[in-house]
């Protein structure tokens, strides 16, 4: 056969495209059903088992009882952390090697089941615990279940008692205006005017995630009910992110007044009175600054405005719709929605768990961070709500931080993200 | 030449073996050839030509991993045209390589230089400037971290020693591009220097006794004999370099996640977020081929200016 450069040429291209096409079709589109034997060797894609604690949890206790009431199923676990979660799922996807368990966070639902990634789950798991509607509206997606919620993640702010009564304020704010006029109060300054304390520190945590908070606070919405339409780009959107400004231009805030990962928090330094923060932060306080929660001096509030209102965050288990072990992937998504997986998951984390029935277990009643967020999980509000979410995440944070930092008016920046999740949204 | 080619041509059909024709010789010859260079090229078929073509392929459908590829057309490169954050990242990354490359070159050329003389304890020398080179950069990048630390930091103590106020280096707008490329010429010089030392040393001896004994000082010296003669070496540090700094990754990722606001988005790192993060693969392609295109432009026009790896002498 004689070999032309155009036939080798063309060879080239019809291969790639069909490397191309062929990894597409290896993700799977048929949904799998989980009838047949509960047997065979399953992956395990999580973020919630990282580190060696996690690590001797899942292996050491969570999936030998797993395994003793499934004897023929093999869990093979695939550990990463929240960062590196996509890009896994994405290299899994295109090389064919989808995990048949995999955890996500909230959000992450409607982009995967609208693809046909995930498999529905039987409805009747949703009424096998008490779950607060709020908790599992996330796991579905066009009316079906995808998804067992195992830990939540809540936003709250938490204060330092101490430096409010130095202030001489007795209760936290009510509303933004309060939360203000306290920040201004409770900001210190060193005799060279360099901010020294910040009255509110709201950027330790992600600015997605506070911002969202706020526009919750707020009485907004990121999307309607169908996930079409933008919501957040009219005034609440816009007064939530301002408010960050104000605080900024009210030198009771700064941007740069961030602590590096794994350092003590601006609220346990003392260099913030009120700050933005994950329930998981009694945790923190427990292992490097017992002596704060001893002394009562850290309390935590829901953030207000026009209502009361908490971002909540988490992580689901659900099952991949290419499972060649259906059966035994989803009795392994059932056990590890259970309440003996996700309390020992959620104390390892500090985290919120899934399920009300927890709410009396010792962990939630001596942990306060816990207990408020469950005492006010009618309040929660959660982040996603679209298919297009996986890409419109991404532009959250650097769309707002143009107005952080002064490039952009709040304004401004808000119509942009509206228009790029409008373009997102368009492409689906 | 008949007595030579009597020997090739026994050495090549054995001792045994009848002369074989011209032709046939030829033809052992190109097959010898192409077997010895089939390795290398199935690996650059595989592995850079297949790839290729498909971010070609690619670049023209809408492909999101999770459902097979839809023709498009060149909407992903109409979407590349007001894509305000991507033409930051060109923006960036060409700030950051005009500026990288060129300073650290010739950080690089004065160490070879002094490490090329008789300098006591020059392998020590040389082993740590080359350190960098060959350390992760995720732990490089976490020691910056701590050095760019606004309240404990090592940058802002000095300067505070100094009597100066630091900045918050990775949260301003204004300050964390220099902050990374600091971090870059840090981080390139050790390979640079390696090459331009291992050309220094390959320099002629004869050009420097002639030029002495003419009565040229040092200074001439390395301005008409050395930086012409280290052309070759030049062309590849700075074609490498370019390429390298077009592609730098990790330090944006750890130090700043592209921000404070876009201010260090770089090209890859746009391609990254495009297609592992937020599934768009197709577009990443595109991305992808616009940087290939600009790496093409940039070193053909190197070429052109520099002549190319000739050396002059």
């Amino acid at each position: 056969m004689e070999y032309t450069r155009r036939s080798v040429l063309t060879a080239l291209g019809l291969g790639a495209v069909a490397a191309a096409t062929g990894c597409s079709a290896s993700s799977g589109n048929s949904q799998a059903t989980a009838d047949g034997p509960v047997e065979g060797e399953i992956s395990l894609l999580t973020p919630l088992f990282e580190g060696s604690t996690g690590k001797d949890l899942l292996e050491g206790k969570l999936l030998p009882a797993f395994k003793q009431k499934n004897p023929n199923v093999t869990v093979k676990v695939d550990y990463t952390t929240y960062a590196a979660l996509n890009e896994k799922i994405t290299t899994s996807l295109a090389g064919g090697l989808m995990p048949d368990v995999v955890m996500l966070g909230v959000g992450w639902i409607p982009p995967f089941a609208h693809k046909k990634v995930l498999a529905p789950l039987p409805d009747d798991l949703a009424k096998r615990y008490e779950y607060e509607d709020r908790v599992l509206e996330p796991s579905r997606y066009d009316g079906k279940l995808y998804a067992l919620p195992m830990v939540l993640d809540t936003r709250i702010v938490t204060y330092r008692k101490d430096l409010f009564a130095e202030a001489g304020i007795k209760a936290p704010p009510k509303d933004w205006a309060e939360l203000r006029e306290m920040s201004k109060e409770l900001a210190r300054s060193d005799s060279s005017g360099k901010l020294s304390r910040v009255g509110f520190d709201p950027f330790s945590i992600d600015l997605r995630q506070c911002w969202e908070t706020f526009l919750f606070a707020n009485d907004g919405n990121l999307f309607d009910e169908s996930g079409q339409q933008v919501k957040f780009n009219d005034d609440r959107g816009v007064e939530a992110l301002q408010l960050f400004l104000d605080v900024i231009k009210d030198k009771s805030a700064d941007y740069s007044f961030k602590s590096a990962a794994g350092q003590p928090t601006t609220l346990q330094q003392g260099r913030s009175a009120m700050m933005m923060s994950n329930n998981s932060l009694w945790v923190q306080l427990k292992k490097q600054n017992p002596e704060l929660l001893k002394e009562d001096k850290v309390g935590a509030f829901i953030l207000a405005n026009k209502v009361p209102a908490m971002l909540q965050g988490g992580t689901m288990v659900a099952r991949s719709a290419s499972s060649k072990h259906a059966a035994a992937a989803q009795a392994l998504v059932e056990f590890m929605g259970t309440p003996e997986s996700i309390l020992p998951t959620a104390e390892q984390r500090g985290s919120v768990p899934g399920v009300q029935d927890l709410r009396t277990s010792d962990y939630v009643k001596e942990n306060g961070f816990v207990k408020l967020a469950l005492d006010n999980m009618s309040k929660a509000r959660s982040e996603g709500g679209t298919a297009a979410w996986m890409e419109i995440r991404e532009k959250i944070k650097t769309t707002l931080e143009t107005a952080v930092v002064g490039k952009r008016t709040a304004k401004e920046a808000i119509d942009e993200l509206a228009n790029l999740s409008k373009e997102a949204i368009s492409r689906l | 030449m008949a007595p030579t080619r009597d020997r090739v041509r026994a050495t090549a059909s054995g001792p045994s073996a009848a002369p074989p024709r011209g032709r046939g010789l030829q033809r052992a010859r190109r097959r010898a050839g192409l077997l010895m260079v089939a390795p290398a090229v199935l690996h650059a078929l595989i592995w850079i030509g297949i790839p290729l073509v498909a971010a070609v392929v690619l670049s023209f459908t809408s492909y999101d991993v999770l459902t097979p590829p839809r023709f498009i057309g060149l909407e992903n490169f109409r979407d590349l045209l007001s894509d305000n954050v991507f033409r930051r990242a060109v923006l960036n990354t060409s700030i950051y390589t005009f500026f990288t490359v060129p300073v650290a070159m010739g950080i690089a050329l004065l160490i070879a230089l002094m490490l090329n003389t008789r300098l006591a304890g020059r392998a020590i020398f040389r082993t740590a400037i080359f350190i960098p080179q060959v350390t992760a950069t995720i732990a490089v990048a976490l020691v910056w971290l701590w050095i760019y630390d606004p309240r404990s930091g090592l940058a802002n103590a000095v300067l505070s020693f100094l009597g100066l106020d630091g900045p918050a280096w990775l949260s301003s707008t204004d300050w964390a591009m220099p902050a990374v490329i600091v971090v870059g010429i840090w981080q390139g010089i050790g390979l640079k220097m390696l090459i331009y030392l291992a050309a220094l040393q390959s320099l002629p001896t004869d050009l420097y006794e002639a030029a002495s004994v003419d009565g040229a000082s040092k200074f001439r010296q390395f301005f008409s004999l050395t930086l012409p003669l280290l052309r070759p070496a030049t062309f590849f540090v700075f074609v490498t370099s370019v390429i390298g700094a077009f592609q730098s990754f990790d330090q944006v990722y750890i130090l700043t996640d592209g921000g404070p606001a876009n201010s260090t988005t770089m090209m890859t790192y746009e391609i990254y977020k495009s297609a592992f993060r937020e599934f768009r693969m197709g577009y990443a392609c595109a991305q992808s081929l616009v940087l290939f295109a600009l790496l093409l432009f940039l070193t053909l026009l190197n070429r052109r200016i520099t002549g190319g790896d000739r050396a002059t002498r």
